[in-house]
């Protein structure tokens, strides 16, 4: 417990680092190939090959290439585990090689559909009385938690684990509660993040609700036709700031802030008013305890759907003036459970190398939003504080603020 | 940080009401096993399921109209725990409430449906109303809207040990002090679909009676509902001390960790213990740890009674060992050798000085956690 007192006697909340990170999406493999790609700005959409799309209005999405995700040499038992798992292995690795030495007392993990593509599997099989011979692997790799669970062994991590199902916003509110942990003085380590791989089932049901564009994905944009879909995992590690002090920890940076709102309009659409968004803005804003914070980059949910842009666009456009917008997604689909976590990676690279990451395919300003997007090419950019948004599905929404780690 | 148990409510294949449930278990009744058949495949399978009365006192809500069963059970139980606990949700206690749902398979009816037209039809036949449904913190949101809730909203998913795991995080956002309650709710739903892949999986029986702590294990029955606790900063009993365990490799493993959980939770004389036992592999693990680390603990189960309902199995465990307490009474374990080397009770039994209780749960895919209830 390292909550410290103030002057008053009163307790003063923990300060909150991040002293690791992993990552791997539709943009590369770990932190240095992801920042390559977004200073290029690279479109890393692709036609979708893991499933037939021939019936969907919807044919691409960012994928993570099984070449080289499955090539890894590997024991039998692995073989077995799904592509979310190999992911979460892969961005777990990544962090552990930054930092070999945490010993980590929670994971707080964001996930949508984990293994579904073997329900799938499973399912198909059934229906089409085919050979059920691996339907015991299918099933027993199938349960939303297990590519965390996959991870964790792959590593000798035992900590419990807990794995949060918010829809679109699991992944920040995965790190949301990560940070509260950290800062509440109730743990000293807290590994964070989140994984999703692509399904059929997943991608048709985004199809259904003409949600996804047969064009490309533009964010913002006038003439925004709707999201595509990505993969990914990616994966924080926090630390009470005066524990990684004291072990010598680098510290990459700050988590300083968590919002999190539920707006209760809609299963699937957003208040108009942008009222869920602003309120977990306003909400994250305002547990950083920083009278008139001043952000410098927002990293928007930005899904480029009709709906959620004008409903996001508001909320920033109301509580922000002429700080700079990008979505990423454009860049690499929404990964979904993963997307808070990768896209907080994209906050920490931003932060760390000084930049504004661009949103690709942008074209022409949507008049109804006063936003400064970042259109198309990133950009050198002094960053301080930082925001990123996520928002799904049951109207939940989360938002985190982020901080250039200063002594 | 203790939290205490101000509100529980349930829906199960014993019915619904606190205190409904709880007489049916004190009578030794069992539910009753219903057939489950599908087009997928010749095997039938029997299941406890939720009997359609148990419903009828669910005021209708339009979120409700066309969610899954699993969305009513939710509301049935979360309702129940706010009335039982005295709590008039307005504008301004919902903001004071945070909702933390556990579920394991989810929406599994709907989700079948709508994977079902893309395979038989394609993809151009997938229902755009089935669709969100399938999406595991559907009730959760269902529950937040009609509740009115606007603040954290959370939905952990995970196996059987997801109800306990849900406690855990329940203590961890009540840390904020924005909070003044925390509704945690566990819901499961059962189909044809999750029988088969768990008889694939070597853990299920086509019939009843579920005989725990059997050698050589034969298996479980599925069950749906939901169960719901209201925590508050006070209360009775407390909830004194959570372990979230962590998860084991094996199932040879499952031992270890339950023994590790049990020591920790072992600081004071326990009255009784309500095990997770549910004739698979997870009752010989519970019983070899119990034996070593509180020889002679009395043990009950109630899935003998209520089956394997996964999501909401931690949450009926928790209710019914805080009952338990309070009234100082435990229901009969049924189905139960008496040569289990362990101390049941076949008969109702009246523990009038029961004060402590621990609730285990070992889950199926790995997870395993407890908690210590105490009533002072």
């Amino acid at each position: 417990m390292t909550q410290s007192g103030d002057a008053n006697g009163k307790k003063r909340a923990a300060r909150v680092a991040v002293v690791a990170a992993g990552v791997v999406s539709p943009l590369g493999f770990g932190l240095s190939e992801t920042l390559d790609a977004l200073r290029k700005a690279r479109d890393c959409v692709t036609p979708v090959t893991r499933f037939s799309v021939t019936q969907c209005r919807c044919k691409t999405a960012g994928q993570v290439p099984d070449d080289r995700l499955l090539n890894k040499k590997r024991d039998t038992r692995a073989q077995r585990l799904h592509r979310a798992s190999h992911m979460m292995i892969e961005a777990l690795g990544e962090a552990l090689a930054y930092e070999p030495q945490l010993k980590p007392e929670l994971l707080v993990i964001g996930t949508t559909s984990g293994g579904m593509s073997y329900g799938e599997d499973y399912y198909r099989s059934l229906h089409r009385h085919r050979s059920l011979r691996h339907a015991p692997a299918w099933i027993a790799n199938y349960p939303a938690q297990k590519p965390l669970i996959d991870a964790q062994e792959a590593f000798g991590i035992s900590a419990p684990c807990q794995v949060i199902a918010n829809a679109c916003a699991s992944g920040t509110n995965a790190i949301g509660h990560a940070f509260e942990c950290v800062r509440s003085g109730r743990y000293q380590r807290v590994l964070t993040g989140g994984y999703d791989a692509l399904s059929e089932l997943v991608f048709v049901g985004f199809d259904s609700l003409q949600a996804s564009t047969p064009e490309k994905c533009r964010p913002f944009d006038r003439h925004r036709t709707g999201m595509v879909l990505g993969e990914g995992a990616a994966i924080l590690a926090l630390e009470n700031l005066d524990s990684a002090h004291a072990r010598g920890a680098r510290i990459l940076a700050e988590i300083t802030g968590y919002g999190v709102s539920t707006d209760n309009f809609h299963l699937t659409q957003p208040d108009p008013s942008g009222v869920g968004p602003r309120r977990a803005m306003e909400r994250a804003i305002e547990s950083t305890g920083t009278e008139a914070l001043r952000l410098d980059y927002i990293n928007a949910h930005g899904t480029a759907t009709e709906l959620n842009d004008a409903a996001e666009g508001k909320a920033i456009s109301e509580l922000f003036d002429g700080v700079p917008v990008s979505s990423t997604k454009s860049m690499m689909g929404h990964s979904l459970g993963a997307a808070g976590a990768v896209e907080a990676v994209v906050c920490l690279l931003a932060l760390r190398h000084q930049f504004l990451p661009a949103n690709i395919n942008f074209r022409a300003p949507d008049e109804a939003l006063d936003l400064n997007i970042v259109g198309n090419e990133a950009r050198p950019a002094p960053l301080r504080t930082v925001m990123s948004n996520s928002f799904g599905f049951g109207g939940t929404n989360a938002s985190i603020v982020m901080h250039k780690f200063e002594t | 940080m203790s939290l205490a148990i101000a509100g529980m409510g349930w829906i199960t294949p014993l019915g619904s009401g606190v205190d409904a449930v709880w007489n049916c278990l004190l009578c030794g009744e069992q539910a009753c096993g219903e057939k489950i058949t599908e087009q997928l495949g010749k095997q039938s399978y029997t299941a406890f399921r939720v009997p359609e009365s148990a419903l009828t006192s669910l005021t209708p809500h339009p979120r409700l109209r066309r969610a899954s069963v699993i969305s009513r059970f939710a509301a049935a139980a979360g309702f129940e725990a706010l009335k039982n606990a005295g709590v008039n949700v307005d504008e301004k206690t919902a903001e004071r409430i945070a909702l933390v749902f556990a579920i394991s398979n989810g929406g599994v009816i709907y989700t079948k449906r709508f994977y079902r037209s893309i395979v038989e039809s394609g993809a151009q036949s997938a229902s755009p109303l089935l669709f969100p449904e399938t999406v595991f913190n559907a009730p959760a949101s269902h529950l937040a809207a009609i509740l009115g809730v606007t603040g954290a909203v959370y939905t952990l998913v995970g196996d059987g040990a997801v109800g306990l795991l849900a406690i855990k995080m329940a203590e961890d956002v009540m840390a904020n002090a924005t909070f003044d309650y925390c509704l945690v709710v566990g819901a499961e739903e059962v189909d044809w679909l999750l029988c088969d892949a768990y008889r694939r999986w070597r853990l299920l029986r086509f019939e009843p009676p579920v005989e725990p702590f059997r050698q050589p294990a034969r298996g479980m029955i599925l069950s749906e509902g939901a169960g719901a606790v209201l925590l508050a900063r006070e209360g009775s009993p407390m909830i004194e001390r959570i372990n979230p365990g962590g998860h084991y490799r094996k199932r040879a493993e499952a031992e270890e960790i339950l023994k590790r959980i049990l020591s920790d939770l072992n600081e004071t004389r326990i009255d009784f213990v309500l095990s997770s036992a549910n004739g698979t592999f997870v009752d010989e693990a519970e019983r070899k740890a119990l034996a070593q680390v509180l020889p002679g603990a009395l043990v009950y189960t109630p899935k003998p009674a209520l089956g394997e309902s996964v999501g909401a199995a931690g949450m009926w465990q928790i209710i019914i060992a805080a009952l338990a307490l309070r009234r100082g009474e435990l229901p009969p374990l049924l189905h139960a050798e008496l040569s289990s080397q362990l101390r049941i009770s076949t008969a109702r039994l009246s523990l009038p000085h029961a004060n402590d209780a621990i609730v285990l749960s070992c889950g199926l895919n790995q997870q395993a956690a407890g908690l210590r209830l105490s009533i002072r």
